[in-house]
């Protein structure tokens, strides 16, 4: 097709659409049904809820004596994917990244700042980290061990249902597709 | 005609089911790698937020026409995301056939596109559906088949899709070259 898209005139942009589609369509290259599904449900692990904002201030005292204050330069991992899941950890300050390893690529699938809790896997004990998360600048973080954070969770027995709230609320916050018939 | 298949009993299994067709129409409107993985991705998220509406219908075609209708969507989003990340872009004129044109065309190609993209997402219903798979180079028979509707049907919203995607994107690009 020599002339440009929009010289076509808007009468023809279907057939143009529909002949790009079908050429496109006859070479598809091969996608990895598990590397997605292993994609979505390490993005789901991954959290995407502020964490430190559900707390209530009694929650967030006890928090911080049980934490301990950990810096990560730039460029460090806060945790690693296919680890031992042992803490929890809470940034405070900075930004980081949580990639997952794609044929030996880091692909970045979500970033986690200033309140948020990275590394829920860590609240039950014997889980393995699904996702590597990096800091991008200093990051300055509270970390809690899975024991502790049990016996945090056991004395603040509001704290896991706030949590799984706030991830079912960004979850259908997103505008839902509306499906056949609807 | 095959007789109906029980649905499936649950988001995995349709979703592995399905994913040939989710990937090859959402490669065929996005046209990279990339783009097609996040929409497929966010398919699945989609898929398990509604998964209890998706579970109650009655056969698993519908099913599969409800995820495919998920994955659309998503690509349209993809599509009409003005601000997409830039190596997106590079990926987006190596792989696009257009690259043969000078950057400035390509650019306006881009942009017009995008407004196709944007009407197209305006139209209501089933005629989006059937547009946005006809945009993917499915025949009118093959749509017919995904959606459960008559190939007339199908060739009644194109024709329709046709007069209202001109006046819309040629208002709309007319009014941004002003």
């Amino acid at each position: 097709m020599s002339r440009g898209i929009s010289a076509d005139g808007p009468e023809n942009v279907l057939d143009w659409l529909y002949e790009r589609g079908k050429q496109r369509g006859e070479r598809v290259p091969e996608f990895d049904v598990e590397k997605t599904l292993s994609r979505a449900r390490a993005a789901r692990d991954a959290g995407a809820v502020n964490f430190w904002s559900v707390l209530s201030p009694t929650e967030r005292r006890a928090f911080e004596s049980a934490a301990r204050v950990q810096t990560f330069p730039a460029g460090t991992a806060l945790m690693r994917e296919g680890e031992q899941a042992a803490e929890v950890i809470v940034i405070f300050d900075g930004w980081t990244k949580v990639c997952l390893d794609d044929d030996g690529q880091d692909r970045v699938i979500a970033e986690r700042g200033p309140g948020d809790l990275v590394g829920e896997r860590g609240t039950v004990p014997g889980n393995v980290r699904s996702a590597t998360v990096i800091a991008v600048d200093t990051v300055r973080a509270l970390v809690m061990t899975t024991t502790d954070y049990a016996t945090f969770v056991s004395e603040h027995p509001g704290v896991p249902d706030l949590v799984k709230k706030q991830i079912y609320d960004r979850l259908i916050d997103r505008p839902a597709p509306s499906g056949p018939g609807a | 005609m095959s007789p109906p298949q029980d649905p499936y009993g649950d988001a995995e299994s349709l979703f592995r089911a399905a994913y040939r067709d989710m990937t090859r129409t959402a490669y065929a409107l996005l046209g990279n790698r990339a783009d097609t993985e996040d929409a497929t991705q966010n398919s699945f998220h989609r898929l398990m937020m509604a998964w209890r509406r998706v579970a109650g219908l009655p056969t698993a075609r519908q099913q599969r026409a409800y995820l495919l209708r998920i994955v659309t969507n998503e690509a349209l989003q993809i599509l009409r995301y003005p601000h997409r990340k830039w190596e997106r872009s590079i990926g987006d004129a190596i792989e696009q056939e257009s690259s043969q044109g000078s950057p400035d065309e390509n650019v306006h190609a881009r942009e017009y596109l995008r407004l196709v993209w944007t009407a197209i997402s305006e139209l209501p219903g089933v005629r989006q559906e059937v547009v946005v798979l006809h945009a993917a180079g499915y025949e009118y028979e093959e749509i017919a088949a995904q959606l459960g509707i008559r190939i007339s049907t199908v060739r009644s919203h194109i024709s329709d899709a046709r007069q209202q995607l001109s006046q819309a994107v040629r208002r709309d690009w007319e009014g941004a070259q002003e």
